[in-house]
């Protein structure tokens, strides 16, 4: 019964691989969370980390509201299920699901209810006296359960618990513990890497590949909205189908090219509002994915349409009350191999199809999901980062399908046309401009609010619904970006200076007196160097950055100091900066500086010139190792 | 047409077995004869020293046995053999499970360039070091003293970590991660995991700890030279040897003398060998 937090986690090996990177995720009490991914994907260093069993390189682990980094896995209050059981042999199953209540030097007799107690929820009480290698496999897991829930645990842990199970135990195990998991009102974490486990069994899912999260979210969510093309290939039997082609805007229109065949769908532009326009100029390949269960066999006298699709049938799957068709939309291709033009779709009709028969198919471009060819991220995500408009900018003010928006000072620039780009959260709802409101979706915690602005389609998150027919928004300038004919001619504002540091040990010599005499007394502290400047940092900073870099390399390695723009106070000493400009938004100024090689944005209400002195927040501040990337603090 | 003969799969199993056998058989025969004589010997009530060419005697006595205990100094040698045999035995069993333990379980900076260290170390005689070990136990004033021989074979014990660390590293290591989360220390996970799973490989570490000093001769002779109160059964018995007229005369003893020098070792074996037994870790783990 705890929450589970965990911040900027590294799992870092000694020659340099990285096993999980930059891992962050807040669990909440009583919730079911899955880990799920490939092999080698990082999901059980992690939930090894939680347990304690592997050493976390970087980052703040909670649990409850204890930071645990440190702590052996017997203080950290929770229970693990292994997946080979691990249950001691030259034990009975008494004696196995007594053993660390035992060791917690409990009352004999409250250790037998228990146990008991135990043993009845999961129908292992007749086994009680037996050897593990007497049991079965299914009944083995069973007792490495009892043992896990007897201690009555804040965080069950369950490690590929099933994969050593046959299929139909596995089937009967997974709602076993789904049910285990209502009665207990524990946090559970679980890792897998099938992916019908995890989508059966959890209420989020963390879908991890190659150390990196791809993507945290609920089964339904994962699937309808899956954040790039890992995550919709992995997530769903069959696998999605991919076929890599190109959008083409006409006017309401776009046109779908698929490559290597000589197939186009007209869908109307409404679908793919949320399409970063890029994509649709014809030019930059996209993945385009569709489920097996979006794409429909034509039957009879349909007359083939807009948004079908002729397919070469290359041999079927049968699974009794559905039939897997393979195909190739390549009607010279194989449907065998997966490639980008295989296509897989589930038959349910009568029709007895044969291979090299060529059929027609209808795709539900409804549900389509779009992926960038190279970075394989979706192009249409669910919440769009950024808003896309044409602007012009005209006598100090920026104009954008009839909204004109004055510009202050530090943005006044000559008079061009450029495209601009306003960050879904730069939309404020606070400003002076009145937006109708089309739509108000919940996404996760955030609302995504589809609205118009004088006809412009515009995007907004909000954390609260909106009801309201029409608001006001506001358009924070700090975050735009425009562009004429490819340069940036405003750019965002840097939210996070980044400044090189050192981190280092001295030793400071006092004097003090002792019995009359004076005496030196030497003392080590630690702090770090930036730019010349010393800054002593605090006892849990010198511990974390030690534990992160060890004691050797801690003070060899090249930091970044990241603090944000309000965390850097301009004082009487400290950092030497040399101004370079004064940024005026208007409402607020801003100061740009150089320290060193880097630049940073600092806020100040008065205007400066020359040099001035700077001194971080350390309570606010982030440190990063510069060659491994791995954030520290 | 004709069918050719083929032998029954079963008469040629038969064949290579008998074949088998039989080689086993003579090999144990040159293998016992000298255990045969030896005990035979033991018994000869006759005095005809080493010359004799006959082996069964003609006159059976326990004479020999008799006068080994009442004329000899063998009991006292059998009592520093046992005492140092079987301190020896506990103390390196303990050193060699304990760094079995941590060469298979811990991880630390340098773990492999000690091992290979001590691999290679191992692969040297001990009698090379042994002017400069008695040099030592001079200077520590332990020579002819049994503390001093307990010292020497229970010194370089945690080399004897190979064997048992190889059978360490069968025991999955998820059973320390499970107890370490049930609430075991590492201590806890060695005394009531790893041990009681681990029986086998006790069994053989206290076999070899107490054959080791039970019948070694050449430290023992050197550090103990000049003092037969503190000489042990192997010493003591070659001492008899060294002299031709009581090396005839003592013969039938010392036959008798190798026969109760066998006797311990041969129950050790015997009562040890029941928990011997393999597959022990069964069950825990999906095999």
């Amino acid at each position: 019964m705890a929450e589970v937090s965990l911040k900027h986690i590294y799992k870092v090996y000694p020659n340099g691989t990285k096993a999980v990177n930059d891992f962050n995720m807040h669990i909440d009490d009583k919730e079911f969370i899955v880990f799920v991914g490939p092999s080698g994907c990082g999901k059980s260093t992690t939930l090894r980390m939680i347990a304690g069993l592997e050493d976390i390189s970087a980052g703040e682990l909670k649990i409850g509201d204890l930071i645990v980094n440190d702590m052996e896995p017997k203080d950290r209050d929770i229970a693990m299920v292994f997946q080979n059981y691990a249950l001691y042999p030259h034990m009975t199953v008494y004696e196995n699901i007594a053993f660390g209540l035992r060791l917690r030097k409990l009352p004999k007799e409250e250790i037998h209810n228990k146990v008991i107690e135990a043993a009845e929820i999961l129908g292992i009480t007749e086994y009680l006296n037996k050897k593990p290698k007497e049991m079965s496999g299914g009944q083995r897991q069973r007792v490495a359960l009892g043992r896990a829930i007897v201690r009555e645990p804040k965080v069950m842990l369950l490690d590929e618990p099933l994969s050593n199970l046959d299929a139909k135990l596995r089937t009967a195990m997974r709602a076993e513990i789904a049910k285990l998991h209502a009665k207990l009102q524990t946090t559970f974490i679980y890792v897998t890497h099938d992916q019908v486990e995890a989508m059966t069994m959890g209420t989020r899912i963390v879908v991890m590949k190659d150390g990196y999260v791809q993507q945290i979210d609920t089964p339904k969510n994962l699937y309808n909205y899956p954040a790039n093309k890992f995550v919709a290939g992995f997530i769903g039997t069959p696998q999605m189908n991919f076929f890599e082609g190109t959008l083409l805007k006409k006017g309401d229109d776009v046109i779908v090219r698929f490559d290597n065949c000589n197939v186009e769908i007209t869908v109307p532009y409404s679908m793919l509002y949320k399409t970063e326009p890029k994509y649709l100029e014809g030019k930059d390949k996209v993945c385009i994915g569709l489920r097996a269960e979006d794409v429909s066999l034509v039957t009879g006298g349909a007359k083939s349409g807009k948004t079908t699709i002729k397919v070469v049938v290359s041999h079927k799957e049968e699974l009794g009350s559905e039939t897997l068709v393979y195909g190739d939309v390549n009607l010279n291709g194989d449907g065998y191999s997966e490639s980008s033009t295989r296509i897989i779709f589930k038959d349910t009709s009568e029709v007895e199809l044969k291979a090299g028969d060529v059929v027609e198919v209808a795709l539900n471009l409804d549900r389509i999901h779009l992926f960038d060819k190279e970075t394989e991220r979706s192009v249409l995500p669910r919440v769009p980062e950024y808003n896309y408009l044409d602007c012009s900018i005209k006598d100090g003010k920026l104009s954008f399908f009839g909204t004109e928006i004055e510009l202050p000072e530090a943005l006044r620039r000559d008079d061009c046309q450029g495209e601009l780009l306003i960050p879904t959260n730069a939309v404020t709802l606070d400003g002076k401009l009145s937006a109708k409101v089309l739509s108000c979706e919940k996404v996760n915690d955030r609302y995504l609010l589809t609205l118009t602005l004088n006809g412009t389609r515009l995007y907004a998150v909000s954390t609260e619904p909106v009801d309201a027919k029409t608001v006001n928004v506001g358009i924070d300038l700090k975050k735009l970006t425009v562009t004429v004919q490819g340069e940036q001619i405003i750019s965002p504002l840097a939210e996070v200076n980044k400044i090189d540091c050192k981190f280092v040990k001295r030793i400071a010599v006092k004097q003090v007196e002792v019995k009359g005499k004076t005496k030196k007394e030497k003392s080590v502290c630690f702090g770090f160097e930036v730019a010349d400047a010393y800054f002593e940092a605090e006892e849990a900073l010198t511990q974390k950055i030690l534990s992160a870099l060890g004691v050797k390399k801690a003070f060899a390695t090249a930091l970044k100091m990241e603090c944000g723009v309000d965390d850097l106070m301009i004082s009487d000493n400290g950092i030497a900066a040399r101004v370079e400009e004064t940024l005026d938004y208007g409402a607020e100024k801003f100061l740009k500086c150089v320290v060193g090689n880097d630049t940073v944005f600092v806020k100040t209400d008065r205007e400066y010139t020359g040099d001035v002195f700077l001194t971080p927040n350390f309570e606010r501040i982030g440190v990063t190792e510069t060659d491994r990337d791995i954030k520290i603090v | 047409m004709t069918t050719k003969k083929y032998k029954s799969k079963k008469a040629g199993e038969r064949i290579s077995l008998a074949i088998t056998y039989v080689i086993l058989i003579l090999i144990s025969l040159i293998w016992l004869i000298p255990f045969f004589m030896l005990i035979i010997l033991s018994f000869r009530g006759e005095q005809v020293g080493m010359s004799a060419d006959y082996l069964f005697p003609k006159q059976w006595s326990f004479d020999n046995y008799i006068k080994l205990f009442t004329e000899t100094k063998f009991l006292r040698w059998y009592g520093n053999t046992m005492l140092v045999s079987v301190v020896v035995t506990l103390i390196q069993t303990v050193i060699v499970l304990v760094t079995s333990y941590a060469l298979s379980r811990l991880r630390f900076k340098l773990r492999k360039p000690l091992m290979n260290l001590m691999l290679i170390l191992g692969m040297f005689p001990g009698f090379l070091s042994m002017t400069a070990v008695y040099f030592v136990l001079k200077q520590i004033n332990l020579t002819q003293n049994l503390l001093g021989l307990i010292l020497v074979f229970t010194a370089s014990s945690a080399m004897q970590y190979y064997i048992c660390k190889g059978f360490f590293d069968t025991i999955p290591k998820s059973l320390d991660e499970a107890a370490r989360i049930d609430g075991a220390s590492r201590h806890t996970v060695f005394v009531k995991i790893i041990l009681p799973l681990a029986k086998p490989i006790i069994i053989y570490t206290i076999l070899t700890a107490f054959i080791a000093p039970w019948g070694e001769y050449m430290f023992t002779s050197f550090i103990m030279l000049g003092d037969p109160d503190k000489f042990t059964v192997a010493v003591g018995m070659k001492s008899w040897l060294d002299n031709p007229t009581m090396a005839s005369e003592y013969f039938t003893v010392f036959c008798a003398a190798a026969v109760v020098v066998s006797i311990p070792i041969t129950a050790l074996f015997i009562w040890l060998q029941r928990y011997y037994v393999e597959g022990i870790t069964g069950g825990s783990v999906k095999g």
